[in-house]
């Protein structure tokens, strides 16, 4: 029986940003050996880049939507100071 | 005492062979995970969570630990293995030196602290009003979190 490494990442001052959550989901979408092919490699990281470009987009899209919905909330709930606050983000 | 690296717990292994622990999603038991600072005195011998030397309240970080998502557990070649989803606690001032993984339905029971391992990160890690993120290596042969070759 074995156990692996876990790894830590902090933040100092504010949350993780979309730039490094695409690259976490590309980490674990996909695993390059370093016993593979050189080409293969390649191939494989310009892939790997692809895909965290792509999952930052929708990163975005998903922070700025989330941003909407409590955009709302708050206007809802009487505070538009701090809507706005929020929608300036 | 210090952290000396990852080990599992001795009583775990136990727990295996008498089909104490189940890590399928959804279905399985439920696990969690402690931060502690380096005071913590953790041997293979650790039976239970404690919460000495746990690292404070702080953001979403609470006594005991956050709760892990299980990955349910297959195979690659000849290993077997199993992974857990990241963890993070947001909005927390935390430093931690490392961690324990215990199963609070061990057997299908309930509010039990049966340890699982404990995870070394090497040097304190501090995240200030900030995430604190625990990523779970590769779920392959080589890599996994628990492995059986």
């Amino acid at each position: 029986m074995e156990i692996g490494p876990v790894g830590v990442r902090t933040t100092q001052n504010r949350g993780f940003t979309s730039e490094e959550l695409a690259e976490q989901c590309a980490d674990k979408i996909i695993s390059i050996s370093d016993t593979a092919d050189p080409v293969i490699q390649q191939q494989a990281r310009a892939f790997k880049d692809r895909v965290a470009n792509l999952v930052k987009v929708y990163l975005d899209q998903a922070v700025q939507s989330d941003r909407t919905t409590v955009y709302n909330a708050l206007q809802e709930a009487g505070q538009p100071q701090l809507a706005e606050l929020v929608r300036r983000i | 005492m210090a952290f000396t690296g990852n080990f599992m717990c001795t009583s775990f292994k136990v727990g295996l062979l008498k089909a104490d622990h189940d890590f399928t999603n959804a279905t399985g038991h439920t696990f969690k995970l402690a931060l502690y600072d380096n005071n913590a005195s953790f041997t293979a011998a650790t039976t239970d969570y404690t919460a000495t030397d746990e690292v404070g309240d702080s953001g979403s970080y609470a006594a005991g630990g956050g709760t892990l998502t299980n990955v349910t557990p297959t195979s690659s070649s000849t290993t077997a293995l199993t992974d857990f989803a990241d963890l993070t606690f947001t909005s927390a001032t935390i430093t931690a030196r490392g961690a324990l993984i215990y199963n609070t339905t061990t057997g299908g029971g309930s509010g039990t602290t049966d340890t699982v391992a404990v995870l070394d990160f090497g040097s304190d890690k501090t995240s200030t009003a900030g995430d604190f993120q625990i990523i779970f290596p590769t779920a392959d042969a080589s890599n996994a979190i628990i492995r059986i070759a």
